[in-house]
């Protein structure tokens, strides 16, 4: 199993900055995500690992060995991309088998064996009994999955997906996520997986690389991004948040104390740095908030509100509440029948509010 | 249908034709009818139990070199077993015989099936008479002028006299058989001889009186039938190997002076009627350059000359449509589809030829059927080489005869020339047709591949294409330094200090010369006029109707005329006008004197380059969409008011640039020129003029036939400037 590992990787395109000094590693057997908006520069730090890009600066290694000039086709990738690239003119057995009858001679397998791996990897992605079809006789789904079979059969060292699922249907990428990353699992390859979709990252990776402009701004496991964001970017990328600006007034043992004027009010949460600059900003997530009881303690963040709006979301229950200046995104567990003109008193819980610098990247 | 089913495998087709064909090799001395039926019908058997056994025949229609392979296959064995030839070439076409019958087989299939499944899916049954009403409901009376004007007009110019060839072809001397003519092409030695003898030889070596030894290449004389389609095979697979060669280069690596490539690699595309070969001529002549080289090296000269100069002639003048066409074939493939072959560990040759080519094939092919076209009906080399074992010579040839009237048999030589074109373009348009949506690309960013050449790369594109492309380029190279008398008429030499403007000048100042000048122009402009109201009259039924047989057929037929050989339209046009407008002074046989050729020529030339005119005209339609039509006849506006004040104004610039493409093929038309327009010398077009000078038999030189070519460069020049820098089109050179 192989480990990738890049070092300030610099691509410019012109007066573009499609990558902007990207260090990051990938632990062997791990699925990594690259997540961003579109146009931040994803599949270029992609087609670098792949090679058919040569950074202007840095290096990309895989364990110890550099491959940053390295032909694409000695790599031993599996590249899957977006439009899924399947050859028109060969058959889903042809196009699976391609990979392993260029390197026929390289690992000594005769025409049986490789009949006998394309099967492996058909059954895989569960296609068997479609070898003769062409791409064009197939569902989008049946040509996404031949796309991965054609990428798992030559057991690459790292598997690079880029958006895989973005061509699919909701319920079809739901489905295949899963699959891919119980293949992922099973197989044990390195893979890194490009989407612009967040829940689909957070879902999938063991670890999460945020992108915006070229750059990249945190990295770690779904859960750690998504709570503890380190930059109002990912935050605001990451699920959805209320997002409030504020002054430092200083600290309230481990927690800071900010002071929202459109709340009209102090607010207590954890920091991401002890040096915080006097401009601030609080995230605070609309899943987090509990109904307040009686008697709140007087250092609980209480906001008292007016109902403005709800939404009724199936698995839950989403409302527009009206604090002084603003309105907070809330959800509402589905047992509850909050109406608009309701007056309501939440708490956001310290520990689930996070104290970020005022800045977007 | 599952894998495991099909115990049979594809190769077994290969197999049963292999074994097919060696039988008949084995048995081929002693071989009788009785026996060789014999041996068709198990091959025919054999592939009908492969099929009926589950043998995979839907591989033939999705793999792009297998459906490309039983095209030309089909065409193969249709000639081997018309020409009646044998040994080897027939044990090839035997060898096919079980992978064309399976196609066949396939195709019945397929269409049952997919008859059962519309009948399946047609639950409302509606019928034909409703049918009929809303269809004419929908057309209001201009859509209607539009639809019958259109029609008329292709039955009537074009689909009648290619008919009337028709049935002059089977006129026949009495007592013979109806289809003796043809007969008569299938098996007079003259058409089809086969054996060879001792002095059927490639070249010749020759001593002159002053002792020089000369190399004459002159190719094998195999009469005119075989003739024409061995010189049409040799152009088209060399103009397409190399047109591929050049067009891989060009569109895959980057090096100092691609540009400069690229716009030399454009110039043999400029027509200069009957120069190119003459100056191909002067080249291999024993006193051109290229003798001199090999005399200083080897101490021989070189001439080529008769069949041979045909063949390297056309392909000279004629590659460049397969390098354009493959050009934008590789560059329009998704980069994805081979960066993702290069992921995979491919690269090089493997990558070029299992993904590069296959996926361009049909855009390359699409440029080849047209050499083959262009070759087999070329006229310019033949004359200009004095070649008349050529299917094109003869036909011209019997418009020259004394009598003035054309015989049946060139009637059925040119059906023949009609059939191989008309057959092979259909057949490769349903080809590219069923393979243009191949390509699926959704998303992705369209990166051009492009490569930086290694030395060895660089040393073969200046040491070997370039030398190539300048070569090719040499033709209207030449034609320039021919008229400004830079290099002389016959012999060779470069003169810079006997240039003059003399022979250019006098195209406008010597009447008996400026004549020509003077009707290509007015022909040209009237007939453009009349191709263009033509074709937005089809174009715009063919983009705004959807009736199932007859929008289709207008389109083709609006096409076809560029697989219509020039001389069968002359032929057409000869029996059309003698035999509707008998006596008339439209009537070719009312001699020089009173037949009005610059009549039927106006006709024949808008109707000859309408798909030029057509294609540009249809994109334009294509560019607004519908519903802004239906849009402003909902507002009220009437579908006249819609097509004169809204659309075509709107698409001014594709009907311009389509009457310019238009206006640059018909002046430098030849085939109807110079028959038709030879029926009437003085009101023949300039490329008569330019035919008699390099035929020797005009007062005045080659020069001035020169002179007239440097004119046509210059049209062609200011076309493609107007139509790239002033309308921002592409100029639309040839493509199916
Ligand atoms: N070949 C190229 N030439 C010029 N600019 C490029 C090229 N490839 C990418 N870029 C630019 O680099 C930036 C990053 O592009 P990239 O394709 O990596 O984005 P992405 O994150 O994959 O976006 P998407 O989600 O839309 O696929 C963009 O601004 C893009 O326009
Ligand atoms: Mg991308």
């Amino acid at each position: 199993m192989t480990r990738v590992r890049l070092e300030n990787v610099t691509k410019i395109y012109g007066s573009v900055v499609a990558a902007d000094h990207i260090t990051f590693e990938v632990e062997s057997g791990e699925l990594f995500t690259l997540l961003g908006p579109s146009g931040c520069g994803k599949t270029t730090t992609l087609r670098i690992i792949a090679g058919f890009e040569v950074p202007e600066e840095g290096k990309v290694y895989f364990d110890d060995e550099d491959v940053t000039f390295l032909k694409p086709y000695l790599r031993n990738t599996a590249m899957v991309f977006q439009n899924y690239a399947l050859w028109p003119h060969m058959t889903v057995y042809d196009n699976v088998a391609y990979g392993l009858r260029i390197k026929r001679k390289q690992l000594g397998l005769t025409e049986e064996e490789i009949r006998k791996r394309v099967k492996w990897a058909l059954e895989l992605v569960k296609l068997e009994g479609l070898e003769n079809r062409y791409p064009l006789q197939l569902s989008g789904g049946q040509q996404q999955r031949v796309a991965l079979a054609r990428a798992l059969v030559v057991q690459p060292r790292v598997l690079l997906l880029d958006e895989p699922l973005s061509n699919l249907d909701a319920k079809l990428r739901i489905e295949m996520r899963e699959e891919i990353k119980r293949l992922q699992k099973k197989l044990g390859i390195t893979t890194i997986y490009v989407t612009h979709d967040q829940l689909e990252a957070m879902s999938i990776s063991d670890r999460i690389a945020i992108m915006n402009k070229g750059k990249l701004l945190q990295y770690g496991p779904p859960r750690e991004v998504y709570f503890r964001p380190n930059n109002l970017f990912v935050a605001d990328f990451l699920g959805r948040s209320n997002i409030l600006y504020g002054e430092f007034l200083g600290w309230d043992g481990e927690y800071a104390i900010v002071r929202i004027p459109e709340l009209d009010m102090d607010i207590r949460g954890v920091a991401t740095t002890k040096d915080l600059p006097r401009k601030v900003a609080i995230v605070v997530r609309p899943e987090i908030f509990r109904l307040a009881e009686q008697q709140p303690s007087p250092k609980e963040n209480v906001m008292k509100g007016v109902i403005d709006l709800v939404m009724f979301l199936g698995d839950r229950i989403e409302i527009r509440l009206s604090v002084s200046k603003t309105d907070l995104i809330v959800y509402l567990p589905n047992t509850l029948y909050p109406t608009p003109g309701q007056e309501l008193r939440i708490i956001a819980p310290k520990d689930n509010v996070i104290v970020l610098p005022a800045k977007w990247e | 249908m599952t894998h495991e089913q099909t115990t049979v495998k594809f190769r077994d087709i290969y197999i049963a034709g292999f074994v097919t064909a060696l039988l008949y090799i084995l048995l081929m001395d002693y071989i009788d009818p009785v026996t060789e039926a014999l041996l068709w019908v198990i091959g025919i058997v054999w592939a009908f139990i492969l099929f009926k056994r589950g043998i995979d025949y839907r591989k033939i229609m999705y793999s792009f070199s297998l459906s490309f392979l039983t095209i030309i296959s089909f065409i193969y064995v249709f000639f081997i077993l018309v020409l009646r030839l044998t040994g080897y070439p027939r044990a090839v076409a035997l060898f096919f015989l079980p992978l064309l019958t399976l196609a066949v087989l396939g195709h019945i299939k397929e269409k049952i099936l997919t008859y059962r499944e519309t009948r399946k899916g047609i639950k409302v049954k509606v019928s034909l008479y409703k049918r009929v009403k809303t269809t004419l409901y929908k057309l209001d009376p201009i859509m209607w002028v539009f639809i019958v004007v259109g029609f008329a007009i292709l039955i009537v110019f074009l689909i009648i006299p290619v008919l009337l060839m028709l049935y002059h072809a089977f006129e026949v001397p009495p007592g013979q058989p109806i289809w003796y003519n043809f007969w008569r092409i299938f098996n007079t030695r003259g058409y089809v001889k086969t054996t060879l003898y001792p002095t059927d030889r490639f070249y010749i070596i020759e001593q002159t009186a002053t002792g020089r030894i000369i190399y004459i290449i002159k190719g094998i004389n195999f009469g005119i039938l075989l003739n024409s389609l061995i010189n049409a095979a040799v152009v088209t697979i060399t103009a397409t190997f190399l047109g591929i060669l050049v067009a891989f280069v060009l569109a895959r690596y980057n090096f100092p002076g691609r540009t400069v490539f690229r716009i030399l690699a454009m110039i043999p595309l400029f027509i200069t009627p009957f120069v190119n070969a003459y100056v191909i001529k002067i080249l291999f002549s024993e006193n051109g350059p290229i003798s001199i080289i090999t005399e200083t090296l080897f101490g021989w000269g070189i001439r080529i000359d008769s069949l041979a100069g045909v063949a390297l002639a056309q392909i000279m003048a004629f590659y460049p449509i397969v390098y354009l066409n493959a050009y934008s074939s590789f560059i329009n493939i998704d980069p994805s589809m081979e960066e993702q072959a290069e992921n995979l560990g491919s690269k090089g040759a493997k990558l070029f030829f299992t993904v590069t080519l296959p996926l361009a094939l049909p855009g390359i092919v699409a440029g080849s059927i047209l050499v083959f076209i262009f070759s087999l009906e070329d006229l310019g080399a033949p004359i200009v080489f004095q070649e008349s074992r050529l299917m094109s010579y003869q036909i011209y040839s019997s418009f020259t005869s004394e009598t003035g009237i054309v015989s049946p048999e060139m009637a059925a030589l040119g059906f023949v020339m009609l059939f191989l074109a008309t057959m092979g373009f259909l057949a490769i348009r349903s080809y590219v047709g069923m393979r243009s949506y191949a390509m699926i690309s959704r998303g992705g960013r369209w990166t051009l591949r492009e490569h930086r050449l290694g030395w060895k790369g660089k040393l073969f594109v200046y040491l070997v294409m370039l030398p190539l492309i300048i070569f090719t380029a040499m033709p209207q190279i030449g034609v320039v330094l021919l008229a400004f008398n830079i290099m002389p008429p016959s012999g060779f030499a470069i003169n810079l200090d006997k240039a003059t403007p003399q022979y250019f000048l006098e195209l406008f100042q010597n009447p008996d010369i400026f004549v020509y000048i003077r009707n290509t122009l007015t022909y040209a402009l009237i007939a453009v006029g009349l191709a263009t109201i033509i074709a937005i009259m089809i174009a715009y039924s063919v983009s705004r109707t959807k009736m199932r047989i007859l929008t289709p057929t207008m389109d083709t037929l609006a096409t076809i005329p560029l697989a219509i050989p020039g001389l069968v339209i002359a032929l057409g046009y000869f029996y059309f006008y003698s035999t509707f407008f008998r006596g008339t002074p439209l009537d070719p046989t009312m001699g020089p004197t009173a037949f009005q050729a610059w009549i039927v020529l106006i006709i024949a030339y808008s109707i000859r380059k309408l798909p030029f005119v057509v294609r540009s005209v249809y994109a334009g339609f294509q560019q607004v969409h519908e519903a802004l039509e239906e849009a402003a006849l909902n507002l009220g506006a009437s579908r006249s008011r819609v097509i004169f004040g809204v659309v075509l104004p709107f698409i001014l610039t594709y009907i311009l640039s389509g009457a310019i493409v238009g206006f640059i093929y018909i002046s430098t038309e030849v085939s109807t020129s110079i028959t038709i327009g030879g029926l009437r010398p003085d009101q023949a077009p300039m490329t008569f003029a330019m035919m008699m000078a390099y035929k020797g038999t005009t007062t005045y030189g080659v020069q001035i036939a020169a002179a007239m070519g440097v004119l046509l460069i210059l049209f062609q020049l200011i076309a493609v400037m107007i139509i790239t820098l002033v309308f921002k089109q592409r100029y639309a050179f040839i493509g199916v």
